[in-house]
């Protein structure tokens, strides 16, 4: 489990991360979402120790991330956004770092190259950018890690890829781990994620998991018009309407939809959650 | 706990991957530096003799020693770079900062690599081309090797031609001093040290400064040796005047002075001292700089 306990980071002057307290639990597939510059990078590349906690802790497992010990780092891996074109074949790059995971599974990459419709004899700084990514995601999964964190992975994927991408991080992930993915891409991942976190700046405004959202609020696809939506769109053939759910009627949650309700009622939607 | 310092194992697994991932960077230039040049630089010399002489005549010892200095120094001032000089990009950084092996095993693999496997690397491979090109074409005279070992013999035998060298360059027309200074001169650990002298400060520089890692080591590197002389002249100055300290007395009285003062008697040792404190400082330095790289 990962225990962040009033977490803080700056950039200089300017503060990104203030007072962030939550815990990430074992087979959970987090999803990571808010607007540009809020700190979802940040905040992945501090529980991953690429960046040293300012303020609060941060503990994985009993482990502080930023000391990067081996024995830490062998059951995580991060998956940047910019990827590395290094100058080696994908089969060789798994095969020569591979080994450093104990956990890493030469068939399963070589299986999620498959999957991705990836070569793993293509030279990796022959890549375009997507194949990089592939390649670096069939990696990823490969390592078999307790946690995975994952930072705009469908950024440069094309549309089939996507939705191999969804079935690979279902189909190739462990039970117990624990998947942080930060995206803006919200319809990319929607069947996948859950939990759900919302940064905002220096705050989280929400977390939880898709039953909870669906226990509190009432996402209503009809045409007929909801008294007291706390957020209403047009989409063809109907509406979304988000309102607070007092019937406890369940209802399919829409994140894109979930994600300007919690935008547009920031306090209102905090109280209710935190209570 | 202790397996999070250092584990053989993964050392083992982490020097080859690092060994392949420097040969994918950075081989084709160590080639083209060690193979290449001294080709180029026959055939270069050898058709401007055809062109200006009419005579067939590889280069000479004097100019392909010249020529090997400025390989060495120049894959020295590269390799750095191409090996490590991208864990300061988030793209490739990220990934080498969450490898899962300890910062000491990291570390230690990146001196070894810079310091001895890279260097060794390019001098076999340059000395082996060298020999190849004499053994085809006797005109080159010696081969490097068989130069350098002459010139070794020369200097243990003590033979008049590095005497004079030393008279020439020192104007101490002292014997004994000359004789005291050569055998010092002769150990081997003083140019080893110094070699890691050269390496550590663009290792360091590859690795500190994000974008024009050459040119700022090179600043960085002339401002240090200005600040050091501006400390060190007066010390040594004073030193030297303490040492004498009677303008009256002759040369050779000087000299006498100074070979049987202990700092002339530890040359070697000291020599070693000082070169290793500024080798662990960019050692430390390296180390430092591994410990605190974000992303």
């Amino acid at each position: 489990m990962i225990t962040i306990k009033d977490l803080g980071f700056a950039y200089g002057e300017k503060p990104v991360l203030k007072n962030i307290t939550m815990n990430l639990q074992e087979g959970r597939i987090y999803g990571l979402l808010g607007e540009n510059g809020v700190g979802k990078t940040t905040l992945l590349t501090l529980l991953c120790g690429l960046k040293k906690p300012m303020a609060g802790s941060i503990e994985t497992d009993g482990h502080k991330p930023f000391d990067r010990d081996p024995s830490f780092l062998s059951d995580q891996y991060y998956l940047s956004d910019e990827v590395a074109a290094i100058n080696l074949k994908a089969i060789d790059y798994a095969e020569t770092f591979g080994k450093f995971w104990d956990g890493f599974d030469m068939n399963k990459f070589t299986e999620v190259m498959e999957v991705l419709e990836n070569d793993p004899q293509q030279k990796m700084n022959h890549m375009s950018f997507g194949q990089l990514k592939k390649t670096y995601i069939a990696f990823a999964l490969a390592c078999n890690t307790k946690y995975l964190f994952m930072d705009e992975p469908t950024n440069g994927l094309d549309i089939p890829s996507k939705a191999q991408f969804r079935k690979a991080v279902t189909k190739y992930t462990r039970e117990d781990s624990v998947i942080l993915i930060s995206t803006h891409q919200v319809r990319d991942l929607e069947n996948i994620i859950d939990p759900i976190i919302i940064l905002d700046r220096q705050d989280v405004l929400l977390n939880a998991t898709l039953e909870e959202i669906s226990e509190k609020l009432y996402f209503d696809y009809t045409t007929d018009k909801v008294d007291g939506a706390l957020y209403s769109e047009m989409i063809p053939g109907g509406n979304i309407q988000v309102s607070l759910n007092n019937s406890g009627t369940e209802s399919k949650v829409n994140i894109e939809a979930l994600f300007n309700t919690v935008h547009q009622h920031k306090e209102l939607i905090k109280g209710i959650f935190n209570k | 706990m202790k397996d999070n310092i250092f584990n053989f194992s993964r050392f083992g697994k982490y020097f080859a991957s690092d060994l392949r991932t420097c040969w994918a960077n950075y081989g084709l230039s160590l080639m083209t530096i060690s193979l290449l040049l001294p080709v180029a630089l026959y055939l270069v010399v050898a058709a401007l003799q055809m062109t200006i002489n009419s005579t067939w005549s590889g280069p000479g010892i004097g100019l392909r020693t010249f020529a090997f200095g400025v390989a060495m120094f120049c894959m020295v001032v590269t390799m750095s770079v191409k090996c490590y000089g991208r864990i300061t990009e988030k793209q490739y950084g990220s990934f080498w900062l969450t490898l899962p092996a300890s910062r000491l095993e990291k570390f230690i693999s990146m001196i070894v690599m810079t310091c001895i496997i890279g260097p060794l690397t390019g001098i076999i491979l340059y000395i082996g081309i060298d020999t190849i090109i004499c053994a085809i074409d006797h005109t080159c005279g010696n081969n490097l090797f068989a130069a350098f070992l002459e010139m070794v013999r020369n200097i243990a035998d003590k033979k008049e031609v590095t005497l004079n060298l030393i008279y020439e360059t020192l104007t101490v027309e002292n014997a004994e001093f000359t004789h005291k200074l050569m055998k010092q001169m002769s150990s081997p650990w003083l140019y080893i040290d110094d070699a890691f002298g050269i390496t550590l400060p663009f290792l360091l520089g590859a690795i500190w400064f994000k974008s024009g890692k050459t040119v700022k080591t090179f600043i960085a590197m002339f401002a240090l040796g200005v600040i050091a002389s501006i400390v060190f002249t007066p010390i040594a100055s004073n030193w030297a005047a303490d040492l004498v300290n009677n303008t009256n007395i002759s040369d050779d009285e000087a000299v006498s002075i100074m070979i049987n003062n202990g700092f002339f008697k530890n040359l070697v040792l000291i020599d070693t001292i000082s070169d290793t404190i500024v080798n662990l400082a960019f050692m430390a330095g390296i180390w430092f700089r591994i410990k605190t790289l974000k992303h």
